[in-house]
Parts: structure tokens; C-alpha cells; sequence
């Protein structure tokens, strides 16, 4: 048995257990009885098998809003405000990373505004742009951006002066130099922010989701919606419909990310 | 340093020595216009250096190739820079990758290479845009005896095919000796020119055989005899 099919083989027998136990013990009345295990009742976690029973329920034609609705609606969302916030903080980062003058400026309101809870902006950003797809574009975009902008900052001001002046002796106007140096020496380390960034989007998109209502209409509807009807097989498919879109986002940046940084000798195994 | 004056004649090949700390890198920058003497003044062609003039090359210690860019993209920056494009600069570029003798190597990012071919590749991707002087500083100097060897047959021969003037700073006698016209020794800091010596051997040279002429040692003798002063 090959290293990758040993592992494979481990994580299955881990699923398989996660979900056979929780089968299993929400089944038994009797556990939920014992002090301080009362949420081991299907009415509180549900059950795999109720899960999968509301799952395809969701995804079929008999619900007016699907559970495919609900998933494209929360990747358009987390995708707008990934792509606005990575090119607006990188573009940002670069400028701010390559002018010292312009750095010490707005340091103070980039700090201010960083630190300040994203999630207390909800309710501002719902009231000037609506319950709709542009309220969670613009939440998501609040907190990407400075992930990104502080990343590329960073790249941009640490790159090697040396290149810089082999590039002027090879004749590279500033423009060219920020092409062929800054730019690439950046994205190095803007790349390092798009993992992370592509979680918080998520997360931006799904607060927005909570407050949004159903014109908002993604899975953090489905999760909020489920609360009201105290529903928690519902709340699961949301659940693991959410972490499936996580892992696809974050293994498609990964090949973008190995393709683009393949110089780096890091990136180098495996191909 | 104090009372620095020397003049670099077209197409000739000098030789900067001195002692760590002598400033003779300095000497170099202030050439290529990286640095702004405190007094006294650089000229080329008559006319005062005021940053970095164009036609001049200059190939680093450091190891300034790009590492997100491959071997023949690394050659072609500057001849991209100067908006040499299409059939012509693929052109450049091959020509360039044969003459380093890298050729196989053109699609390889310089993670992948040798110290000593990451700087052929510095130094072709200079001497590709055709450089009228070319300034060097101690690019050999990290690399090992053998190595160093090829690359100075590398640059002989390539200086000997389009003669551009060289300013090459190195602490290593044996090889300035090898390479230049003309010697030119520092002292230790504050550093002053303590001896300028024509090198008389005939060219093209063999760095090999070279070395064990005559010619050779007693240049060798000379100088040591001026540099070693300088270390004790």
C-alpha cells in the first residue's frame, strides 16, 4: 500500500467512524438522558441519515428557493468580493508599498479602519446597499482588502534593491520596473493572503446572509431560516454545503497559486 | 577614500585590487552613477555622471537574476526593456544562451541552476543589450576555483569578440591579472591608488597555460609584492 493510499485509507476510516457514531448515538434515546449530554438528540444535531433525507429533499424541484440556488448564489457572492478585494488591496498595497511618503499618511486610517470589527458593519452596509448580491460583494471586498493590501504592502516594500538597479542598468524605465520587479516580487507575498482571504470572504458573505433575509437568498438564509423553524438537519446541509465551497475555493487558489509561483523552488515538487 | 584619479581608456580591460573595505565597490558605483562622490567628479565621454548612463552594463556580486523569470527570459529582460521585440529578440536571446553555453537550460528558473551558471546568466543578460562599458563587481567572487576558471575564459573570449571597456573590481590578484589590460592597485582605507600596472601579456590568453609563464609570475611578483603591503 503507497503513503497516499494509506492516508486516503485512514481518512475514510475516520469519516466512517465520525458518522456511524453520531448515527448511532443519536439513535438511543437513552444517551440524551445522561447529565450533560442532552444535544445527542437528533433534534439538536440531527442525524447523517436525516441530513442526506433533506439534502436531496433541498435539492430537488419541490422547494421554491434550492439548495442550488442558495450554494450559487453564496459562491457568486463570496467570488465577487474575493476578486474586488485581492485587486483593489493589491493595487493598494503596491502603491502605498512603493511610496513612503503616501505609506505614512494613511497609516493611521488604514490601522483605524482595520480594527475595526467587520461585523459591526452589517448593519451600515445593509442599509446603503440593500439585502441583495451587493450588500455581501462589498461586505466580503471590507475584509479582503485589507488582508491582501497588508500582505502586498509588506512584499512591496521589501523588494531587493539590487534587482532594481540591475534593472535600471538594463535599461527599465520606472514603469518596466514596476512591472518586472515590483510586481512579481509582490505577488509572492500577496499570494501568501489569498487562502485566508478566501475564508474570510466566506465569512463576510455569510454574515451578510444572516441579515440579509431570503433576497439575500443564500445558505446563511438556509442556516438563519433553520433557527426560526428550529430545524438542525437543515442547518447541517448549510453546514457542510458551506465547507464543501470552502475546500473547492481553496484547492482552485492553490493551483493558480503553484502554477504562478512555480519559480520558487518550494513549489517545485511534484512537478 | 582620498585622491582617486584614473582614466579607463575605449575598449580597454582594467582591474581594480585592494583590501577589503578599500572602497574600491564604491569606486564602481560612483561610475554607474549608483553614488554621488562627496567631492571630485566622474566623467564619461567628457560629460559629468549624473545616475545610471546608458550603454553601461553592470553584472553584480550578488546573484541578480530573476527568480520568477526563466533562463531565456532572463536574457531577453534587457533587450525587452529596449523594446527589442519578436523574431529579433528571440534571435538575441539564442545567440546569447549559446554563447553562455546554456543551452538545454533556457526553459529552467534559476533555482534550479549552479551559482556559476546563474551568473553566466547575469552576465549574458548584460552583454546582450551590446554594452559600450561594462562594470563589474567581484562577480566571480562567490564561486569556486574551477568554476571561476571557466567563466574567465567565458568573459575573455567574449570581451575579445566585442571589446567593450571593463572596469573589474575583484580582491583576487590572479584573477585581475588574467583578465586585464591594466592593474590598478588600492591601498588599504582610506583608500588611495598606491600602484597602476600595465599587464604585458599578449592576448587572446589561455587562462590555463597562462599561468605558467614566466610573464605571469613576474606580473604576479609585482604586484603581490604592492598588494601584500596592504594586508599586513
Amino acid at each position: 500500500m503507497t503513503e497516499r493510499a494509506r492516508v486516503l485509507a485512514w481518512r475514510l476510516a475516520i469519516l466512517a467512524v465520525l458518522l456511524g457514531s453520531w448515527e448511532w448515538l443519536t439513535g438511543v434515546p437513552a444517551i440524551s438522558k445522561l447529565p450533560g449530554l442532552y444535544w445527542l438528540d437528533p433534534f439538536f444535531v440531527s442525524r447523517p441519515s436525516t441530513i442526506v433525507q433533506r439534502f436531496v429533499y433541498l435539492a430537488s424541484g419541490r422547494v421554491r428557493l434550492s439548495i442550488w440556488a442558495m450554494a450559487l448564489s453564496t459562491v457568486q457572492s463570496t467570488f465577487w468580493g474575493f476578486l474586488v478585494g485581492v485587486s483593489t488591496g493589491f493595487v493598494a498595497g503596491l502603491i502605498l508599498g512603493r511610496n513612503g511618503r503616501l505609506a505614512r499618511i494613511f497609516e493611521p486610517y488604514i490601522i483605524a479602519f482595520n480594527s475595526l470589527p467587520r461585523i459591526a458593519l452589517v448593519p451600515l452596509i445593509t442599509m446603503i446597499f440593500g439585502f441583495g448580491l451587493l450588500a455581501k460583494v462589498v461586505l466580503a471586498w471590507t475584509i479582503v482588502f485589507f488582508i491582501v493590501f497588508f500582505n502586498t504592502f509588506q512584499g512591496a516594500r521589501t523588494v531587493d534593491p539590487d534587482l532594481i538597479h540591475a534593472a535600471r542598468f538594463l535599461g527599465a524605465s520606472e514603469r518596466q520596473i514596476m512591472r518586472t520587479v515590483v510586481v512579481p516580487w509582490a505577488l509572492a507575498w500577496t499570494f501568501a493572503s489569498l487562502t485566508p482571504s478566501i475564508s474570510f470572504a466566506l465569512i463576510g458573505v455569510v454574515v451578510g446572509e444572516f441579515l440579509g433575509g431570503e433576497s439575500s437568498g443564500g445558505l446563511g438564509y438556509l442556516i438563519i431560516q433553520s433557527l426560526g423553524t428550529l430545524n438542525a438537519a437543515d442547518m447541517m446541509v448549510a453546514l457542510v454545503a458551506l465547507g464543501v465551497i470552502g475546500i473547492v475555493m481553496a484547492l482552485g487558489i492553490k493551483q493558480v497559486e503553484t502554477r504562478l509561483l512555480r519559480w520558487r523552488p518550494e513549489y517545485r515538487k511534484g512537478t | 577614500m582620498r585622491d582617486v584619479s584614473f582614466e579607463v581608456h575605449d575598449a580597454e580591460f582594467v582591474a581594480i585590487v585592494g583590501p577589503s573595505g578599500c572602497g574600491k565597490s564604491t569606486i564602481l558605483n560612483m561610475l554607474g552613477g549608483l553614488v554621488t562622490p562627496s567631492a571630485g567628479t566622474i566623467e564619461l565621454d567628457g560629460r559629468p555622471v549624473t545616475g545610471v548612463p546608458p550603454k553601461v552594463g553592470y553584472v553584480f556580486q550578488k546573484d541578480t537574476v530573476f527568480p520568477w523569470r526563466t533562463v531565456a527570459r532572463n536574457i531577453a529582460l534587457g533587450l525587452e526593456y529596449h523594446g527589442v521585440a519578436g523574431a529579433e529578440q528571440a534571435r538575441r536571446v539564442r545567440e546569447g544562451i549559446r554563447l553562455a553555453g546554456l543551452e538545454g537550460f533556457e526553459d529552467a528558473f534559476p533555482a534550479t541552476l549552479s551559482g556559476g551558471m546563474r551568473q553566466r546568466v547575469a552576465l549574458m543578460r548584460t552583454l546582450v543589450v551590446d554594452p559600450e562599458i561594462l562594470l563589474m563587481d567581484e562577480p566571480f567572487g562567490a564561486l569556486d576555483t574551477h568554476t571561476k576558471l571557466g567563466l574567465h575564459a567565458e568573459l575573455l573570449s567574449l570581451w575579445e569578440a566585442r571589446h567593450p571597456t571593463v572596469v573589474f573590481v575583484t580582491h583576487d590578484l590572479s584573477e585581475a591579472i588574467t583578465l586585464a589590460d591594466r592593474v590598478v592597485v588600492m591601498t588599504r582605507r582610506p583608500g588611495r591608488i598606491k600602484l597602476v600596472c600595465d599587464v604585458k601579456l599578449s592576448r587572446p590568453r589561455d587562462v590555463i597555460t597562462l599561468r605558467e609563464a614566466d610573464e605571469y609570475a613576474r606580473e604576479y611578483g609585482q604586484l603581490w609584492h604592492a598588494l601584500g603591503q596592504e594586508l599586513r
